[in-house]
């Protein structure tokens, strides 16, 4: 993609996705556009690994903009998001003129843009025009006082910073929160944003997804691939794990398959492959059992 | 164009009604929201009804769980109206309930009661006098070590005020969050240097960050089974109370495993105890420990955050499940949270060994068994559970 275009459509945006090899359902699609329309952050919840941070990316990819990214974890604070003062600087700026500045202007002149440190908010308001793509990736991990620094920057795309004075965006950034709702997010949160609950693709879609990202996969496999996730994800099969595989799993695991140049699958290849679907034990003993339904020939009415 | 335009038609007041029927439902809907929803349906038209259906979704809808009610009403409304009330009150048997004559929560009837009764001058009844008589401090100081389980029904109402007076001061570890202090373990340059820049780059102190202190997340998981009723119904009430400004998840089990955590979001105690008496359907039943910790596991692994989360096990284990499948339960359990702590009612008896199947299994698996039997013993609870916390 070349050019800064801002896509006029649905169709136009499900198009530019494709383009980039992220295939989006047209619910989405229509989340994503009109948050682009209506310069609105962009909230995806959605279990791990159904490709919330990927859109971020290809999204930024489809707009020809940088992507800034944030990720959230447990005990963040406004100075690792939002902005920090070069404290060294402004000490060593103090000592210097301590003799010949008085202390008004002294005050004055440490708090000024240069002493300013950028963090990843900071940076996607004053990303230069066409704006930038911010990811505020895995929000629900960061604790509940974190989403009070977010309110500011979500709402009005500003920040306020008491000795220096407000910062607007140059170009609202395109801003997209992803959470695994390991906790429910706050209210004043959520009505800042559009939201979109992102499920597990339906067969067809992954079949397109695994196509597209392991091309070198074979067709037979592909289908087999996403037949195979597919089940695991529907009953009866699903409620025999603790965790279903994602879309990145799915892709890995093709990716393996390609590797070990299986052209279709059998219980022995997926059991020496099956690390990469799950990740636990008890997991992995209960797929056993259940191999040879989840690999039987494709039912009509499935 | 606008929308509810004479010339284009009443979308908007359609829209603007539809969002009312949400926030009847129970969704969180502003007129904000509403005002976004108009907006987000001009950009995308009204040419596809899965577009506006789904412009419509990304707007007025925050929370997973309310897609469902979105689904079922935009169905309905946009295809008749008039049908949304009645979906509605299907939704929401509160809409329904809400006709007849509202039920005033125990604490307002008492309240009332005692005005009525000094209303009328009547001579106080028999039972009064009891409650009055249950005041007096020795009595007090004997249901204090009074067994639960062996209180009569009024002793039982008074023991269960006491408990919701309680306040305990639960764990606390120290966050990644910080906070100003004298002292510390890390120097404030923020307030340094803007301490320093007033006084013409003087360093006259050196303000410090702490860690703030902060409760540890709790995940209750309380038995209801026939064995632990009387005690259920009490640690109930204790626990709605004291761990009210706690990061909490609290589960019943039985037969079957019943999400409490919302309705100890209600602030009022009777409310909630209601509402449970409704939810729980196999209070006083038999005890599956093995299987509700399964479908924890299958559905409720979120609650465990980050493997910082205690939990308290309520129950006397007599346990009627496979010993297998608890086993494999509590392994998993133990392995995801900070500490597996049992809190059993039995340890009243003198000499109490674990004896039954379900006993052993929790004894083994857990940090440390404490009483929980009388008021005394959930007095000292939070140093009980301190000291195991530090081992």
């Amino acid at each position: 993609m070349t050019g800064t275009h801002t896509p006029d459509s649905i169709d136009e945006l499900i198009a530019s996705l494709a383009e980039v090899g992220y295939q989006a359902e047209r619910r989405l699609a229509t989340a994503v556009f009109l948050s682009l329309r209506l310069q609105r952050p962009l909230l995806l919840e959605g279990e791990p690994g159904v490709g919330k941070t990927e859109l971020a990316k290809a999204l930024a990819r489809v707009l020809n903009r940088p992507l800034i990214r944030l990720q959230c974890y447990d005990g963040m604070e406004q100075r690792e998001a939002l902005y920090e003062w070069n404290h060294a600087a402004q000490l060593m700026r103090m000592r210097a003129q301590q003799d010949h500045a008085d202390p008004e202007q002294l005050e004055r002149e440490i708090y000024q843009e240069k002493y300013l440190i950028h963090r990843p908010l900071l940076k996607a308001l004053q990303a230069p025009a066409p704006g930038a793509v911010l990811l505020i990736d895995e929000v629900d991990r960061a604790d509940a006082p974190f989403e009070a620094f977010l309110l500011e920057y979500l709402g009005e795309f500003q920040i306020s910073i008491p000795e220096f004075g407000t910062i607007q965006a140059v170009c609202p950034p395109v801003t997209i929160l992803t959470s695994n709702r390991t906790r429910d997010l706050n209210d004043a949160v959520k009505r800042r944003c559009l939201f979109h609950w992102m499920d597990y693709p339906e067969r067809d879609r992954e079949l397109a997804i695994v196509r597209a990202q392991v091309p070198q996969a074979g067709e037979a496999l592909a289908e087999q691939v996403a037949m195979f996730v597919s089940r695991l994800r529907g009953a009866p099969f699903v409620s025999a794990f603790s965790r279903s595989p994602g879309i990145a799993e799915s892709i890995e695991w093709a990716k393996a398959l390609v590797a070990l140049n299986t052209l279709e699958l059998d219980p022995e290849v997926v059991q020496s492959t099956v690390g990469i679907l799950f990740k636990q034990r008890e997991d992995v003993a209960a797929l056993e059992p259940l191999l040879e339904a989840l690999l039987a020939p494709v039912d009509d009415t499935e | 164009m606008q929308l509810g335009d004479a010339r284009t038609g009443k979308m908007a007041e359609n829209i603007v009604g539809f969002g009312r029927s949400l926030r009847r439902a129970g969704l969180p809907m502003d007129s904000a929201r509403i005002s976004l929803a108009l907006d987000s349906a001009l950009l995308v038209g009204l040419d596809q009804k899965s577009d506006f259906r789904a412009a419509l979704q990304a707007t007025m809808v925050c929370r997973q769980q309310d897609l469902d009610v979105f689904e079922q009403l935009f169905d309905a409304y946009f295809r008749n109206p008039e049908l949304t009330q009645q979906l509605l009150s299907q939704l929401l048997p509160k809409a329904t309930e809400a006709a007849s004559k509202p039920k005033r929560r125990p604490r307002v009837q008492e309240a009332l009661a005692a005005v009525r009764a000094a209303a009328t001058k009547k001579t106080p009844r028999e039972e009064e006098f009891q409650f009055d008589a249950a005041m007096t401090a020795s009595t007090l100081a004997r249901l204090h070590h009074a067994d639960f389980d062996g209180l009569n029904a009024s002793e039982f109402r008074l023991v269960e005020r006491l408990v919701r007076e309680m306040t305990l001061p639960w764990p606390q570890i120290g966050s990644r969050r910080l906070r100003a202090s004298t002292r510390g373990m890390r120097l404030d340059w923020a307030s340094t240097s803007r301490e320093a820049a007033r006084y013409d780059g003087e360093l006259l102190r050196f303000p410090y960050l702490s860690r703030r202190q902060e409760s540890l997340p709790l995940l209750i998981l309380l038995d209801v089974s026939g064995s632990m009723e009387r005690y259920a119904r009490l640690m109930l009430a204790f626990l709605h109370q004291s761990t009210r400004h706690i990061n909490r998840s609290i589960f019943a089990f039985g037969n079957q495993l019943t999400d409490l955590s919302k309705l100890f979001r209600l602030s009022d105690t009777d409310a909630m105890l209601e509402g449970a008496n409704r939810l729980i359907s196999d209070f006083a039943g038999g005890t599956q420990m093995g299987d509700c910790l399964s479908t924890l596991r299958l559905e409720h692994h979120r609650k465990l955050v980050g493997h910082r989360t205690v939990v308290l096990l309520i129950s006397d284990g007599l346990d009627t499940g496979q010993p297998d499948d608890l086993k494999e339960a509590l392994n998993w359990l133990r392995r995801n949270c900070r500490s597996l702590l049992w809190l059993n009612p039995l340890l009243r008896f003198e000499g109490y060994q674990a004896s039954a199947g379900g006993a052993q299994l929790l004894q083994k698996h857990a940090g440390g068994v404490l009483a929980i039997h009388n008021l005394s013993h959930l007095e000292a609870l939070s140093d009980g559970l301190a000291q195991l916390l530090k081992r």
